[in-house]
């Protein structure tokens, strides 16, 4: 079974403002360090509860900034919790930040092999799958020239079909995925909807609000760190449209009382 | 740290094909190849032959597979402190990406130079062969191994280390560079350890743990003797502290590295 438990978790982390110290400074100026350049406290997330089991779909939104892809970080085991526990059971996919971590010397092959590997997969369970890999990114030839060589859109291909080979049992994704041409985004769509309904379980963060309307079971809305609020989707959704565009209709077509009264 | 060490072998796939791929990056785009890498210190070692061989009052052919030696074992542990330092900046990106064991990418750098440095004793060992007529220093390798394992373990602790301390204090590799050259003059490399104890220095040389696997690599391989278990002894020792302190440098910063990257 797979399952994803917050309890109350949080992550704080500290800044500088300036480049980072180094090691003489830190001896030679240790004593005044603090006024020179004060470390920061940011609080990324604060006190996140949440609980997902086989066949929860959960979404999260909210503004900018808001702590959405942190918590992505938090549940792929990227950001440690700083405060409180997490426990994700299951294999964990994730879907942002695809375009990180390839070996820009080594061919578009080699890399496919780095990343799988990086996913877990062995020598022998990678065999039977490279083909339909490489396949799928449709880079032919490409593949065999340095990564380095390659357009952004062409890594995000190799990242997309790299990353969505495997059957993952919690999936973690970034709405953000304008993969390729017109004519792949349609395959990649394609996939992304065949992987979202056979994982266990899913978070996806978004702003395309119809989407989570329809797909999710529960959404959650960030601000400022902190859940906003937690419940069904037609419900938080609402309240969450609600307050970025004031009240609804109605409520502005009515004389407000302060005018009815002068 | 047992869980730890389990999931570096898990990623043992991922982390050989990394080693693999450094290889090739780095004898590739050179016409010959491998003979690149060892250039320089056969280079040094025929300059310092010529320079030395005779002011230390040693035959030119006892001076120079000692040099060679001693630079293979010392150019080994100096790489994996120096470029392992940069291990965790340069592996961000895999870092942000998947939550593997932090030891893993200083071990990269390790196997890496660890192969490099194998490639460098083969020829130490072809060479003293030929001028000793014998087959002796092959037969010395197994003497030898326990050294040259202690060595790998000795240098992935170091560069675990660096690479954590590089990441707050990024003047941390140049200061690594910076010790690495006056360490090599204290260090009995290009002269005997008598020309350092003449000094009143045998107290650094004494503390000094690249001697000591100076002595358990490089003096078995040219006298034929197998070292003593009590300087196996100590350097396990030695080994064991450095791997103490860099699994506790690992479980105090792991869970807050990733901020500071």
């Amino acid at each position: 079974m797979a399952r994803i438990e917050l309890t109350d978790a949080s992550v704080t982390f500290t800044v500088r403002p300036h480049k980072k110290v180094t090691l003489k400074e830190y001896l030679v100026r240790g004593l005044f360090r603090g006024s020179v350049n004060p470390a920061v406290s940011v609080h990324a997330l604060a006190g996140i509860n949440l609980s997902a089991r086989d066949g929860d779909r959960v979404g999260v939104i909210g503004h900018n900034g808001a702590g959405k892809s942190t918590l992505l970080k938090l549940l792929a085991g990227i950001y440690p919790p700083t405060g409180g526990a997490r426990r994700v059971d299951g294999k964990i996919c994730s879907l942002f930040d695809l375009s990180l971590g390839f070996e820009p010397e080594a061919s578009g092959w080699d890399n496919i092999t780095y990343r799988a590997y990086l996913q877990g997969e062995t020598p022998t369970s990678l065999k039977g799958k490279i083909d339909g890999i490489a396949e799928f990114t449709e880079l032919g030839d490409f593949l065999d020239l340095p990564v380095r060589h390659y357009s952004a859109g062409m890594t995000m291909r190799l990242a997309f079909s790299i990353a969505t080979a495997i059957e993952p049992e919690v999936l973690l994704v970034d709405e953000v995925l304008a993969v390729g041409d017109l004519a792949f985004q349609h395959r990649a769509h394609a996939r992304m909807k065949e992987m979202m309904s056979s994982a266990r379980v899913m978070v996806i963060v978004a702003h395309d609000l119809a989407t989570i309307r329809e797909m999710c079971t529960t959404v959650l809305w960030m601000e400022h760190g902190q859940v906003r609020m937690q419940g069904p989707p037609d419900e938080v959704i609402d309240a969450y449209v609600e307050s970025v565009n004031g009240p609804p209709a109605p409520a502005e077509t009515e004389t407000p009382p302060a005018l009815a009264a002068a | 740290m047992i869980g730890h060490l389990t999931a570096v072998w898990r990623f043992r796939h991922f982390l050989m094909a990394l080693v693999r791929l450094d290889l090739r990056l780095r004898y590739r785009r050179s016409v010959i190849g491998v003979g690149w890498s060892l250039l320089n210190p056969i280079a040094m070692t025929a300059v310092f032959t010529v320079v030395f061989s005779n002011l230390l009052g040693s035959g030119a052919w006892d001076y120079a597979p000692s040099l060679l030696t001693g630079m293979a074992v010392w150019g080994f542990l100096k790489e994996a402190a120096t470029a392992g330092s940069r291990a965790l900046i340069a592996n961000e990106s895999y870092i942000r990406q998947s939550p593997l064991p932090y030891t893993l990418y200083p071990l990269r750098t390790v196997f890496g130079q660890a192969i490099h440095t194998a490639i460098a004793l083969v020829v130490v060992v072809g060479l003293l062969m030929i001028l000793q007529q014998s087959a002796r220093p092959l037969l010395m390798l197994p003497a030898v191994a326990p050294g040259l394992a202690l060595a790998f373990l000795a240098a992935w602790a170091v560069a675990t280390i660096a690479a954590f301390v590089n990441v707050y204090f990024q003047d941390t590799q140049h200061l690594l560079e910076v010790a690495a050259q006056i360490g090599f003059f204290l260090t009995p490399i290009i002269y005997p350890r008598a020309v350092l104890d003449k000094q009143g220095l045998y107290w650094v040389v004494d503390l000094n743990p690249v001697n000591l696997f100076l002595d358990l690599i490089r003096a078995p391989l040219l006298t034929g003797e197998p070292p003593t278990a009590a300087l196996l002894g100590t350097a396990a020792a030695v080994t064991v502290g450095l791997g103490l302190l860099a699994a506790g440098t690992t479980a105090w910063l792991q869970k807050r590295v990733v901020f500071h990257l």
